[in-house]
This record gives structure tokens, C-alpha cells and sequence, in this order.
């Protein structure tokens, strides 16, 4: 075996096996200490320090001020806010359309490989190209779209020029690039929903509306909220498709914490006072994991 | 007959809207770099000059072996050690329940949290603008992952496989060698496509990690320009050679497609 067998030879079989899952798993997770444990811990530690690009080095230690500076910057509330009203919106929207898709797919035999194989395509999209298409289709003079919706009388829209408008248009392009998740999440759930309900219900002559919303809804909320949870931690990783279409702009209407926290470091050159921040979305996101696992566990 | 065409109808209206855009993308990409912006739109004759165009005009030759490189080395650097961690976690239940979630809750941070140190530590050990720092970074993606996904692929069919050979005297890990591999493989190597696509598809680490000879495929999209500004058609003809490699590679993993990008919540 792996250790000689002078020392291995008293053994118990349980204990061998225990040590053979631990020879195992050590070197995976020796990497995954130096390379994400590791790193972690140092943003804690460099949010203590006063460390610019100007200035790359933990020699000045300044307690909190990194965290007094942050809950001061101006712009950090409104970053926050777009952010909530990003991950609201579009997971709120995907989680629709993803129902509606889902519950056709599960009530088609015909082509449901093809509808499938469709459904999947943008999940392995590049968010860049992502970003790049929509930004050139949504061009205000050149893009097809304005084109295309004024051929039916409606006037050019200014898809990324408008604040308000750019933040929808963003929005948008996430749940084009993101609502199959949602919807692959949910057939799942619904495919392994028992049929005797449905049966009885038939039976005692309930439309397929009550139907829905007295057995399916019941039945698939843990795999709802496990679809959701999953999806808004992953939304407010979202950074690409901003940076590509909108920079944060215009002003500052898309303007999403990961985004914020990049400028603060790479423009504002600021990585002492960017670790703060981002020390305090580890914490938001520790919490909404530890939310999902819950979850989980009653799932399985 | 309503309720049956009705799922149709919404199936058909979904992925008209997924199809659509990305058929007008190709569409743009095959037309030549005048017509491509005109409004309304003109059908010229389909070429593919833009394609040859970035590749010998523009650096994206460059930019797709930096992308090749990146994703093929953070996959088979983390194979191993994950389908080691996974095999752990599925036979001998290593660590527990605790263990498994503490490495799947790294496929939940923010990339800019990690971003942050990795720019910092990578600046003190040189390691910036470097492809073996690209794949340093790429491993705190694919290794979770990996680990995470390959539990389920060692269940309890490889596990009765496993006795016999054991029974036979063969020790653990001439088992997980000879045994529990061969049979997983198929498995493992699907899961190690879809890791190599997340590496391709990665943005942020490449952005701030990388430099002007390390960049990768997105950085460079990212970043295109040409001497007139940008040019869409060949800009067009670059994205699409961007997710080409991912639609090729879906037939071989479609699937392990779900379980992965569930993170295994569902099966």
C-alpha cells in the first residue's frame, strides 16, 4: 500500500479506508487551498492594509479605515441597488419564462430533442460573444432590431443610451443568455413529479389549472427554491455582459457590485479599500449559500 | 388539439428567439464589410474572406492557442486530482457532507473576490501576464467543479465491480486504478469537456491576470479593434469562431450536461 507496512499493519479495515480517502483527496485539496483558502484569507488581510497600485505593499496598517472609507463612497448604495434590482428582475423573469418553456417541454414527445438541444445552446455561449452580439444587434441606428421594429411603425429605441433603458436592455440579455437554466432546473423537477395525483385529481374532475396550482406548485417547491437561491448567487456573479455592453453606464445605471469593485481596484486603484468591499460580499454570499444548502440537503 | 399545439407554440416562439440572433450573427460574419452595415439590410454573396481576415490581420491566432492552452491545461492538471477527491467523497465518504459543500461553495464566489488576491500574489511571484498563472487561476473554477461533478460517476454499479477485485487481493488503489478508471472514463472525460469550456469561457481572470502575449479568446474579443474602428463582419467572423469549439464538443457531453451545470442540486 501507499505507507509502509510496518505502520499499516494494525489496522483496522475501517481505518485503512479512512486513510486511503484522505491520501486521496490530500492533493486536490492542498491546490484548492493554495489557490482559492489561501487568496481568500489575503483579501481579509489586505482590506486591513493600505494597499494601492501606487503603493503595492502591506506596510501600512490601518484597522477599518478601508471599511469606513467604503460604507462612505457615494456611489456604493446605488451600486448595491442596482444590483438588487438586477438579480430581482432578471431571476424573476427567467424564473417565469423557464416555468412556461419547462411545462411545454414536459408536455411534448415530438422533436423534444430538438426543442431540448435548442434550449441548451446559450448556457455554452461565451458571455463576451453574448455581450458583443446583443450590443450589435441593439445598435440605435445600425442594429437590426430598431430596424426591424420599425418596419411595424415603432420608432428607434435607444437601447444603451438611455439609463433606464440600459438597464432593461442588460437585464434582457442575461435572460436570453440565462433563462435555460432555469428551465433545464425545473423540467428536472417536474419530470421527477409522481403521476397518482394528477390521476386523482383528473379522476375528481379538476381543470389543468387548479391542477397546477393545487399538486405541481406544492410538490416542486423545493426544487423551486433550490432553482432560484442557485441562480441569484450566480446572477450577482454577474460582470462580463456590463462590461462588454455598458461599462456600468450610462452614469451609473448599471452599475453591479462586481462591476464597482473592479473599477475601485483597476481604475481607482484602490485594492485595500476594493478588498473591503469585496470582503463584504463574501459575507452576502456565504449566507445565501449556507441558505441553498439547507435546501439541498431537504431535496435529497 | 389546443392543449397539445399550445407547448408547440411556445417551444417554437423560444427557440426562434434563441436561434434567430445567433443565425443573423452568422449571417453578418459571411457578408463583406460594406454590406454588413447597411440598413436596410442588403444579401450580398457569402464569403468567408473575414474569417481569413482575423487570422492573418489580427492576433487572433494568438489569442486562440492562449485560450487552447489555458482551458487544455487547468483540465488535466485538475482531472486527476478531482476525479481522486471525487472518488474519496463517493467510496469512503471523506470528510462527510461538510467537506463536499465546503468545495462546491467555491463555484458560488464572485469571480472579482478571488480576482482581488490573485492579482496581488501573482504581482509579488511574477505571475502576471503569464499562461501558467492563467491556469494557476482557471483551477479555482475547474477543480470544484470537477470534484463536485464526478461524485456521482462512481455510484454503486463500479462499487460491486470493485469488490470482486478486491476480493481477488487487489489493494485500494490498484481498485481505483485499474478498475474504477477504465470504467469511469467516459464519464470523466465528458466531465473534463465541459471544465475546458468554462475555462474558454472565462473573462474576468483573463482580463486582469493576463497580458498583451497571454491573452485569450475573450480578452481579445473584448478588446477588438480595428484601424477604422470596429468592423462588425469581422468581428462577427471572430465571435464565431468563439463558441464553434463549444457546439462541436456538445454531442459528447450532452449527457453530463445538466448534472454539471446544476452543480449536481438536481440530478
Amino acid at each position: 500500500m501507499l505507507l509502509s507496512p510496518a505502520t499499516g499493519g494494525n489496522l483496522t479495515l475501517t481505518q485503512r479506508d479512512r486513510r486511503f480517502g484522505y491520501l486521496l483527496t490530500a492533493p486536490g485539496l492542498a491546490v484548492l487551498l493554495v489557490v482559492i483558502t489561501f487568496p481568500l484569507f489575503f483579501t481579509v488581510f489586505t482590506s486591513f492594509y493600505d494597499y494601492t497600485l501606487l503603493t503595492p505593499n502591506h506596510d501600512t496598517f490601518i484597522g477599518g479605515e478601508n471599511y469606513q472609507e467604503a460604507a462612505d463612497e457615494e456611489y456604493l448604495p446605488g451600486s448595491l441597488w442596482v444590483t438588487v434590482k438586477f438579480v430581482l428582475a432578471s431571476v424573476v423573469i427567467e424564473f417565469i419564462i423557464g416555468f412556461i418553456v419547462a411545462l411545454s417541454l414536459n408536455a411534448t414527445d415530438r422533436f423534444k430533442t430538438v426543442y431540448y438541444l435548442i434550449l441548451l445552446a446559450p448556457l455554452l455561449i461565451n458571455p463576451v460573444v453574448v455581450g458583443l452580439l446583443w450590443r450589435m444587434l441593439l445598435h440605435s441606428e445600425l442594429g437590426i432590431v430598431n430596424y426591424a421594429i420599425g418596419l411595424v411603425g415603432i420608432r428607434p429605441v435607444s437601447w444603451l443610451g438611455d439609463p433606464t433603458i440600459a438597464f432593461w436592455t442588460v437585464v434582457l440579455t442575461d435572460i436570453w443568455h440565462q433563462v435555460s437554466f432555469m428551465a433545464i432546473l425545473l423540467l428536472a423537477g417536474l419530470a421527477a413529479l409522481p403521476r397518482e395525483p394528477y390521476e386523482a385529481a383528473r379522476m375528481d374532475g379538476a381543470s389543468p389549472l387548479r391542477c397546477f396550482f393545487y399538486i405541481t406548485l406544492p410538490l416542486m417547491r423545493p426544487v423551486i427554491f433550490v432553482a432560484l437561491l442557485l441562480r441569484m448567487i450566480f446572477a450577482i456573479k454577474t460582470f462580463d455582459i456590463v462590461f462588454i455592453m455598458t461599462k456600468g453606464g450610462p452614469g451609473t445605471a448599471t452599475d453591479i457590485i462586481s462591476y464597482f469593485i473592479y473599477r475601485a481596484a483597476f481604475f481607482g486603484l484602490d485594492i485595500g479599500r476594493a478588498s473591503a468591499m469585496a470582503v463584504g460580499l463574501l459575507i452576502i454570499i456565504i449566507v445565501l449559500t449556507a441558505l441553498l444548502y439547507r435546501y439541498m440537503r431537504s431535496l435529497n | 388539439m389546443v392543449a397539445q399545439l399550445l407547448p408547440h407554440a411556445v417551444l417554437i416562439a423560444f427557440s426562434a428567439a434563441i436561434l434567430l440572433p445567433l443565425l443573423w450573427l452568422l449571417r453578418v460574419a459571411l457578408t463583406d464589410k460594406t454590406t454588413a452595415y447597411k440598413i436596410p439590410p442588403e444579401w450580398g454573396q457569402a464569403s468567408i474572406g473575414n474569417f481569413v481576415e482575423i487570422f492573418t490581420g489580427y492576433p487572433f491566432f494568438n489569442y486562440f492557442i492562449n485560450s487552447v492552452t489555458v482551458a487544455i491545461g487547468a483540465t488535466v492538471i485538475a482531472l486527476p486530482l478531482a476525479a481522486a477527491i471525487a472518488y474519496a467523497f463517493a467510496r469512503y465518504n471523506t470528510g462527510g457532507m461538510s467537506l463536499r459543500l465546503v468545495v462546491l461553495s467555491s463555484q458560488m464566489l464572485p469571480p472579482v473576490i478571488l480576482v482581488l488576491p490573485l492579482f496581488t500574489l501573482f504581482l509579488k511571484a511574477q505571475l502576471l501576464n503569464s499562461l501558467v498563472g492563467l491556469i494557476a487561476a482557471h483551477l479555482t473554477i475547474s477543480l470544484p467543479f470537477l470534484a463536485w461533478l464526478l461524485v456521482a460517476f462512481f455510484d454503486r454499479n463500479i462499487a460491486l465491480v470493485e469488490e470482486a477485485a478486491r476480493v481477488d487481493g487487489a489493494t485500494r488503489l490498484q481498485t481505483f486504478l485499474r478498475i474504477t478508471l477504465p470504467v469511469a472514463a467516459p464519464g470523466i472525460l465528458a466531465a473534463g469537456l465541459l471544465s475546458f469550456i468554462l475555462s474558454w469561457n472565462e473573462f474576468l481572470f483573463a482580463l486582469i491576470l493576463s497580458g498583451p502575449q497571454t491573452n485569450t479568446l475573450p480578452v481579445g474579443l473584448s478588446s477588438f479593434q480595428t484601424h477604422r474602428g470596429v468592423d462588425i463582419s469581422l468581428l462577427s467572423a471572430a465571435t464565431i469562431c468563439a463558441i464553434l469549439p463549444v457546439f462541436v464538443l456538445l454531442p459528447f457531453m450532452r449527457r453530463y450536461l445538466i448534472k454539471g451545470l446544476s452543480l449536481g442540486a438536481l440530478k
